[in-house]
């Protein structure tokens, strides 16, 4: 393992002090691993969280229009109740707090915990739950957790972080939101694996010539795995996935060309002229594309696509301003 | 005659439940590598470890107030999945109307109930889904099996731990559909459930304690 880090043991908290220096208009509170907004303004609060390794997800998106606090976990594992219900505390300004959750078992778990004692003690909190990852499914036989939570959870909270900005009670908050996760699908696919920095090295799951389709945030196991291919065609494998789960006919979408951590700028760029020019040809209007790092994997080498179908009010949501360290809209 | 125990008494099984997960470092973390990622023993250890060195600060506590210090303690040092499940278990029992200073085995039978279903409504877990729901759910079940027949209590705290090590046995010939053993293709088939051993050994604990005070 080849790492800029210090000990393994303390990259989340050496991260997130770095993220705070860089950021004035954000605090750090060491004890719960939480970053917070430092002007608290009296409207719905807005808190997202879950393992470290997705960088800049979810401190990078606390600001002005965005979140109001992110709180970290260890590297790929859920940050434990009584850190959410700090999250909770800096966010709540009266007016209820919303959390954004990815779906997936620990994060929930942990989430609704922190709801529920939360609630107990008074507050108004309210939890909506992202699945965008059309690699899995949803299995009604109860067989797995479902599908997962992946980079259109940014999608989310840009336009719930708009709508909160604007003075909306929590309600309406909570259904653009939502608006936001049924409209918007994701796919990806991976080069290389990534090396959590508590474990080390570990054997690669792909061989030289290989990639895989559909792998999780984690590094979890794909759909399949394919010899590589020109990056056209690849584009094409997860936009066909993405536009067979909903329909996209003639609809109007913002498109997020997501690089996992190690991927070049210049292979993202190539990926979005595919994908753009691939929905021309569907005719699938693109109005605003975002590229670039928003979900990584630690140092994982790839891509994901996402696609979020618009309205006037989501579309007008995008639009709106965001000072947030990852996600500036001026 | 019935079981009178006190809140130092009940301490006294974490004590127990600690040390006999400690000495069983090596064939709790071989059994996780096999189907997860091998941190279970740390993380259980860590959490257990925190509470025994908390537990010495509590002084004169109630019961109610011991179970959610305990529940929260557990949520936030053992962490991931596991420690928000015995956190959950803990910080519901904290809620059950029961006397301030002393338990008795209804008690007892009505916490691990209440923990019981804490777990599975947290984890959205069934019985059989080879997790540590199915240990603690057979010791109930044969707990009170034996309470309601007016069997002696040494026996019924037997049955409490024998159940459960009844429960984490049948773990071994199940599929997980919960945690990262479900993303296995044979689903850990012929493997115990980690989580379903040290939630024996928890089980186990804490009969041995019951026994002890129900004898002195």
């Amino acid at each position: 393992m080849k790492k800029l880090i210090n000990n393994p043991k303390n990259v989340v908290h050496e991260m997130l002090l770095g993220l705070s220096y860089s950021n004035s208009e954000i605090k750090y509170i060491q004890e719960y691993e939480v970053i917070a907004r430092k002007n608290k303004k009296e409207k719905v609060g807005l808190v997202s969280g879950g393992g470290s390794g997705h960088e800049p997800a979810h401190a990078g998106y606390v600001g002005e229009g965005m979140l109001d606090a992110a709180v970290a976990g260890n590297v790929f594992a859920s940050p434990s109740p009584d850190r959410i219900i700090c999250g909770i505390e800096e966010a709540d300004s009266g007016k209820g707090v919303l959390l954004i959750v990815k779906n997936y078992s620990g994060d929930i778990m942990n989430f609704e915990l922190a709801m529920d004692l939360a609630n107990d003690e008074g507050k108004n909190v309210e939890m909506v739950i992202v699945k965008d990852d059309v690699a899995t499914q949803d299995d009604e036989d109860y067989k797995n957790t479902g599908r997962r939570g992946i980079a259109g959870t940014v999608f989310v909270h840009k336009v719930a972080g708009a709508e909160a900005e604007r003075g909306s009670n929590i309600k309406e908050v909570k259904r653009v939101a939502q608006k936001a996760i049924d409209n918007v699908r994701t796919m990806g696919l991976r080069l290389t694996g990534c090396t959590i920095p508590e474990v080390g090295d570990t054997a690669s799951v792909l061989s030289k010539n290989e990639i895989e389709i559909g792998m999780g945030i984690h590094g979890e196991p794909g759909v399949e795995k394919i010899k590589i291919q020109e990056a056209k065609k690849l584009v094409r494998i997860l936009i066909d996935k993405i536009i067979s789960d909903i329909d996209y006919e003639n609809r109007k979408v913002a498109m997020m060309v997501n690089g996992m951590g190690g991927t070049p700028l210049m292979e993202m760029y190539i990926v979005c002229k595919e994908a753009k020019e691939y929905l021309d040809e569907l005719e699938i209007r693109v109005e605003k594309i975002y590229v670039g790092n928003f979900m990584t994997s630690i140092e994982m080498s790839g891509c994901s696509i996402s696609l979020l179908r618009l309205d006037d009010e989501l579309e007008n949501l995008l639009y709106q301003p965001c000072k947030a360290l990852a996600f500036k809209e001026v | 005659m019935s079981l009178k125990l006190t809140v130092s008494q009940y301490i006294e099984y974490f004590y127990r439940a600690s040390n006999i997960i400690n000495q069983n470092k090596e064939y709790i973390t071989q059994l996780d590598l096999k189907t997860g990622d091998g941190d279970h023993w740390i993380n259980l250890n860590k959490g257990f470890s925190e509470l025994l060195s908390k537990a010495k600060q509590w002084g004169d506590i109630t019961f109610s107030e011991m179970m959610k210090n305990t529940g929260m303690i557990l949520m936030s040092k053992v962490g991931g999945s596991s420690g928000v499940l015995y956190g959950s278990a803990y910080i519901e029992a904290s809620k059950l109307d029961i006397n301030d200073n002393y338990i008795d085995e209804i008690d007892i039978l009505n916490i691990l109930k209440t923990q019981l279903e804490a777990i599975m409504k947290r984890g959205k877990t069934k019985v059989g889904d080879k997790t540590m729901v199915d240990s603690l759910h057979q010791g109930i079940i044969e707990f009170e099996k034996k309470l309601n027949s007016k069997s002696n209590l040494v026996d019924a705290f037997n049955a409490l731990s024998e159940g459960a090590r009844r429960g984490m046995e049948s773990t071994k010939d199940m599929k997980a559909s919960k945690g990262r053993a479900s993303y296995q293709n044979n689903k850990g088939l012929g493997e115990l459930d980690p989580g379903a051993v040290t939630m024996y050994y928890q089980i186990d604990a804490l009969a041995k304690t019951c026994k002890e005070a129900y004898k002195n």
